[in-house]
């Protein structure tokens, strides 16, 4: 039997394109190590060290850049978009860190397991947003996924948190069910799963209206659906956040959103174009149900976590506007949204983590009264997080919408972007509802007393709030990184 | 291509389907496991019609001697289960089968009107060239299915291992009121 | 100097939110400290507005032609998609701002007495401070946009938090009205982005000038039927803020939940915003709409005069008279300005500027019989005269200037109204003169049932008006007076502009 030719040059360039995943892997066993060695007071350095693997990934993927290393033979590639999300996904993880130093004390997290797994999971995102191949993107998926679930359910003595991860686990499986018949549909009638190559076949037509490829589009869509939470595939969303320890939900809000729609923007800007008759009426459906029935549910909820799981099914709805509209502007505007999501999202959960003294009824708005003049820099903060949330200028929340807007109307879809107007002027009113519990409701007696941040969660919070300012001050130099990323990927 | 073979495929195809409906339906779990054996020893027997010998071969040793060995363990051993009387019942019947039906209109439509490239089986072995494209081709998604994996293993340990301090026991009381 | 000179708009834009993030860092419980940096912080601008005032040419027009327009800045904001950061003003814009930095230095000494929380109220002052100034300064329409509902949270709060007993309520009813504003403003600029071309680059632009330019129209914009429904968005956009009736609902609320203060503020300042818009956007974009749309706003001013009058006689809170004084006084801008003569617009946007001053006085006035008497009923004083004769001397000033006595700033500006607007709608007008009976006949019983007559008791010991109320009074007072007998400086301030104003408005496209 003869040897298989193997190609140093080729795997050494695929292990390039793979650096940031290998350090945030390598960390995640690291700290499994460590977990071991480590007696119990020891265990917050578990913490640190996850920070500085994810610093490290960060600085990995800077000094990769956002030129175009293509590796595995076209398995992946690390190209301008790949590091536009690498690095929004990595931000979202550090962050997410940064918290836990306080979190896990209070939550009993401080174990090397709870750390291993959102490093696994932030591989997993990092391999689906830049997977070009329907392979890679799917393992990626499953890799993100898995983790999540275990982490939704992590504390096993609370009926709700093994509700949300049963729940999003069953439909969680059954959407990988969904995504994985949508790709060998797609196999069967192009014969590849590489992206590029499907979408190649699509402009010279051979696919083009053969029905097998489109319920594989199709198929694959709803796994995609189930992902990021678009209603009607939405039903999971509130459940598991409010049932997961706050801090993996905000991960999963920040982190989750951004992969999946790293990977769907992929698919949609290369292969869509062709089919965008059939497939644009579908997500303008999708966006419109989605942004509607989000925000009408975030008003009714009383609970702050639910309201802002809610909140997250309506951002899903804005960003798909945004896909809706494709072309350079859409793409632009996806990826200058989901960046800005991430910081806003994770700052709001950040803040009301340390306002909420227990789970569950710890997060009820009644909860919140009398904090904002009491604790003048927490309130302010979830202020500004919120109104970033609600799209109000001078934050990066109003130049993410009316860039998602605008490309909507540049692409001639104005009734989308009049709904979506309509929409974020409706979230104004549940985003406020917190803010007026914080300063205008009366204090009861013994107001809560907030939980003393550590310095490093201190720091988390400021870099997410002044994120959201400078982003929505100055966006022009983020705005024109994601433009060329869009454009690496289109040429 | 017709005559014993195409009958056998169909036979192989209704064992499949049919003991998929009956795992979703069976009130009895333990019954619902043992028709899981069928339909999985169905998808290895279409597997060899498709020319696939290592993968017919796989899916016989790992998914019916080794996950449904498992699965039946994991519901002989817990004695929680299996004192109570375990069914999974369910609900919304009639919009889940609307909604069902319309998928399954849409997909069967789907099969019948595409002209698919029917290529005539060629029955050779297939475990040299899985291998050889596992390590070249499919090289990055085998080895992100091992940090998969991985992450399993991990999630698995945690949640099944009794909390520290707390006994298991307790635990359960508490998440099961 | 060079400096100051060059970027002066943007200094009187962002010196107040300066200030409030000074104050942010003072520690707590230096409550006096935070008074004064907020002084300082407001009284800065009314310097730099003094010297805007001095070096302004008031020969040139502005309005459309970008050279015109003086203390200019342009720079590039956020480039790809032609953001500019460009503020200018005009004879338009300078008595708005002027008007903003007298009100707003006033309104923060007026705001001494607040005790709750001062260093919340201050910096939301001063950021509110900075948005309206964006607003009359700014001439890119996002910037604009952006300016605009950088206002409205502060002013939700300030209502919301130091507000009286229905202060939740009337601050939500203001939020969801102007935010609805908004919401319809924020469609216009996208359909108004998306159909214009920027004739130096052929990008799509949002600087304000080039859509008055109607060259640069294209698209949805060649239709009149969509020229129509945008501008209605705008107009009822900006028709919230003003109000105009059936908008106005919002009004009375606010006014009456209101700190002192802030109900100077609102009445002074954001209410003009909506007929400034008009001004600044609606009509010179839209001259063809105007033109179409100049009866229904005659209609829609004059409602507001006889209905605010009538509903301001009907009330029994001092407070909400004044309020719907303001809607009655908001009718004669619109008219004015619907006449489309330059006699007319003159007249409105003097009308803008005096009742800015006026209804300052009132609400100041008003505040402060409330933080003695700890009520506004007017039925339940009597013969105030006689115990605090300063303070019913300023509220006889107060009322004369708001009734429109000859010799004060309300009646020349509402007598340019009648002139400009007589030939052009005459039914119209009669109508709305008769209005002014009504407004004379509520502020008069109204002067009668609290000053005159026989002495309620239970204020007889009621406390004079104090040193600092005078200084938030007088210059109004002096203003007021000043622009009434002698009104050119102010009128020769925004002629030149309003009158190309018209002259845009009226030449056919």
């Amino acid at each position: 039997m003869t040897p298989i030719a193997m190609d140093t040059g080729a795997l050494v360039r695929g292990l390039y394109c793979i650096l940031p995943e290998m350090v945030v892997i390598g960390t995640a066993i690291l700290v499994l190590l460590a977990d071991l060695l480590l007696p119990e007071e020891g265990k917050k350095r578990l913490c640190h060290l996850s920070v500085a693997g994810v610093a490290a990934a960060i600085l990995s993927a800077l000094w990769l850049g956002p030129g175009k290393i293509e590796g595995f033979s076209g398995m992946i590639v690390h190209d301008g978009m790949g590091l536009f999300f690498t690095l929004t996904i990595l931000a979202a993880a550090l962050l997410t860190l940064m918290m836990a130093t306080g979190y896990s004390e209070w939550e009993g997290t401080q174990k090397g397991e709870f750390y291993a797994l959102i490093l696994l999971s932030t591989s997993g995102m990092l391999f689906m947003a830049e997977g070009t191949d329907l392979m890679t993107v799917f393992l990626g998926l499953e890799t993100l996924s898995i983790p999540i679930y275990c982490l939704v359910g992590f504390h096993r003595g609370r009926m709700r948190s093994l509700e949300g991860a049963m729940k999003y686990f069953l439909l969680g499986a059954f959407s990988s069910g969904f995504f994985l018949y949508g790709i060998a549909l797609m196999y069967a009638a192009a014969g590849t799963t590489r992206i590029p190559v499907i979408a190649s076949m699509m402009r010279d037509a051979r696919l083009y209206g053969n029905p097998v490829f489109l319920a594989g589009i199709g198929l694959l869509l709803v796994g995609f659906a189930f992902k990021v939470s678009l209603v009607p595939f939405h039903m999971w969303t509130p459940d598991a956040y409010e049932g997961a320890p706050t801090l993996v939900t905000a991960f999963m809000g920040a982190a989750v959103k951004a992969a999946a729609f790293a990977a769907l923007l992929r698919v949609v800007l290369l292969t869509f174009p062709a089919i965008l008759p059939a497939m644009s009426g579908v997500l303008w459906v999708l966006a419109a149900l989605t942004m509607t029935v989000g925000n009408f549910s975030a008003l009714l909820q009383n609970n702050m976590k639910r309201m802002l799981a809610y909140s997250s099914i309506a951002h899903a709805g804005y960003i798909l506007v945004g896909l809706t509209a494709g072309g350079v502007a859409g793409g632009q505007a996806v990826l200058f949204y989901v960046l800005v999501y991430a910081f806003m999202n994770l700052g709001a959960f950040g803040v009301i983590m340390l306002v909420a003294q227990r789970e569950d009824d710890g997060y009820d708005i009644d909860n919140f009264a009398g904090i904002g003049f009491r604790y003048p820099v927490l309130g302010g903060l979830l202020s500004l997080f919120l109104v970033s949330l609600a799209g109000i200028p001078p934050t990066a929340g109003f130049v993410g919408k009316f860039y998602l807007f605008g490309a909507a109307v540049r692409s001639g879809y104005v009734g989308l972007a009049v709904l979506g107007v309509l929409n974020s002027a409706v979230s104004v009113y549940y985003y406020l509802r917190p803010v007026v519990s914080m300063y205008m409701a009366p204090a009861p007696e013994g107001i809560p007393v907030p939980r003393p941040p550590r310095s490093a969660f201190s720091f988390a919070l400021c870099a997410s709030a002044a994120a959201v300012l400078l982003l929505g001050v100055m966006p022009a130099s983020a705005l024109e990184f994601a433009e060329r990323s869009v454009l690496s990927l289109l040429m | 291509m017709n005559g014993p073979s195409d009958f056998i495929f169909y036979a192989a195809a209704a064992l499949t389907v049919g003991s998929a409906i009956l795992v979703a339906t069976l009130p009895n779990i333990i019954y619902a496991a043992v028709a899981l054996l069928f339909a999985f020893a169905g998808v290895a027997g279409l597997y060899v019609f498709l020319s696939a010998d290592f993968l017919a071969a796989t899916q016989v040793l790992v998914y019916v001697g080794g996950i449904l060995v498992l699965i039946l363990f994991a519901v002989f051993l817990s004695n929680r289960l299996a004192d109570v009387k375990i069914s999974n019942p369910g609900h919304f019947h009639l919009p889940a089968a609307a909604v069902c039906l319309v998928l399954f209109g849409v997909l069967s439509y789907t099969a019948v009107s595409t002209p698919f490239a029917v290529k005539t089986a060629v029955y050779l072995p297939t475990t040299a060239d899985i291998g050889e494209m596992l390590m070249t081709r499919y090289l990055l998604p085998f080895e992100v299915a091992s940090v998969l994996l991985l992450a399993a293993l991990i999630g698995a340990a945690l949640l099944s291992r009794p909390e520290r301090g707390t006994p298991e026991k307790a635990d359960m009381e508490e998440g099961r009121g | 100097m060079g400096f100051i000179d060059n970027h002066i708009l943007s200094l009187m834009t962002f010196l107040p939110v300066l200030g409030a993030a000074a104050i942010l860092c003072v520690p707590r419980g230096k409550d006096d400290v935070i008074r004064w940096i907020a002084a300082a912080a407001s009284f800065l601008p009314l310097v730099l507005s003094v010297k805007l005032l001095y070096a302004f040419d008031r020969s040139v027009a502005g309005v459309n032609v970008a050279g015109q327009f003086q203390f200019v800045e342009h720079y590039s904001w956020i480039p790809s998609i032609n953001v500019e950061y460009f503020l200018g003003a005009d004879g338009i814009s300078m008595p708005m701002l002027i008007l903003t930095a007298l009100l707003s230095f006033l309104a923060v000494i007026g705001s001494f007495g607040i005790e709750k929380k001062v260093k919340g109220y201050m910096a939301l002052f001063l950021l509110l401070e900075t948005g309206m100034m964006g607003v009359f300064a700014s001439l890119d329409f996002f910037l604009f946009y952006v300016f605009w509902e950088v206002m409205l949270l502060p002013m939700y709060f300030l209502i919301g938090i130091w507000g009286g007993p229905r202060k939740e309520y009337a601050a939500i009813k203001f939020f969801l009205y102007t935010l609805a504003g908004s919401v319809l403003m924020l469609l216009v600029l996208l359909a108004l982005y998306f159909n214009t071309t920027n004739p130096e680059t052929g990008g799509h632009t949002f600087n304000l000038l080039h859509y008055m330019a109607q060259s640069t129209h294209n698209g949805w914009l060649k239709g009149f039927d969509v020229r129509i429904l945008l501008f209605l968005g705008l107009f009822i956009g900006f028709a919230i803020k003003v109000p105009l009736f059936p908008f106005h609902t919002w009004l009375p609320d606010a006014h009456v939940e209101a700190p002192t203060a802030i109900s100077v503020i609102l009445a002074g300042v954001l209410l003009k915003m909506g007929t400034y818009g008009l001004m600044r956007i609606s009509f010179p974009i839209f001259p063809d709409v105007t033109r179409w749309f100049a009866v229904p706003m005659a209609v829609i001013g004059v409602i507001n005069i006889v209905y605010g009058a009538l509903c301001a006689m009907a009330q029994s809170d001092l407070k909400k008279m004044v309020a719907y004084s303001s809607v009655s006084h908001m009718g004669f801008v619109m008219l004015g300005m619907a006449a489309l003569t330059p006699t007319g617009m003159v007249g409105g946007a003097m009308q803008m500027f005096s009742h800015g001053l006026i209804t300052a006085m009132l609400f100041f006035l008003v505040g402060v019989v409330y933080d003695r008497a700890h009520h506004r009923q007017i039925d339940g004083f009597g013969g105030l005269g006689a115990v605090v004769p300063v303070y019913t001397a300023f509220v006889s000033f107060a009322f004369f200037a708001s009734l429109g006595l000859p010799g004060l700033s309300g009646f020349i500006a509402e007598q340019m109204v009648f002139l400009g607007s007589f030939d052009v709608f005459r039914t119209i007008v009669v109508i709305a003169a008769l209005g002014i009976i009504f407004v004379a006949a509520f502020h008069l019983w109204a002067l009668q049932r609290v000053f005159l007559g026989p002495l309620n008791p239970k204020y007889a010991a009621l406390e004079e008006i104090n040193a600092r109320e005078v200084f938030c009074l007088a210059p109004l007072g002096i203003i007021v007076m000043y622009i009434g007998v002698w009104p050119m400086p102010v009128i020769s301030l925004m002629n030149s502009s309003l009158v190309h104003l018209v002259d845009l408005v009226k030449a056919v496209i």
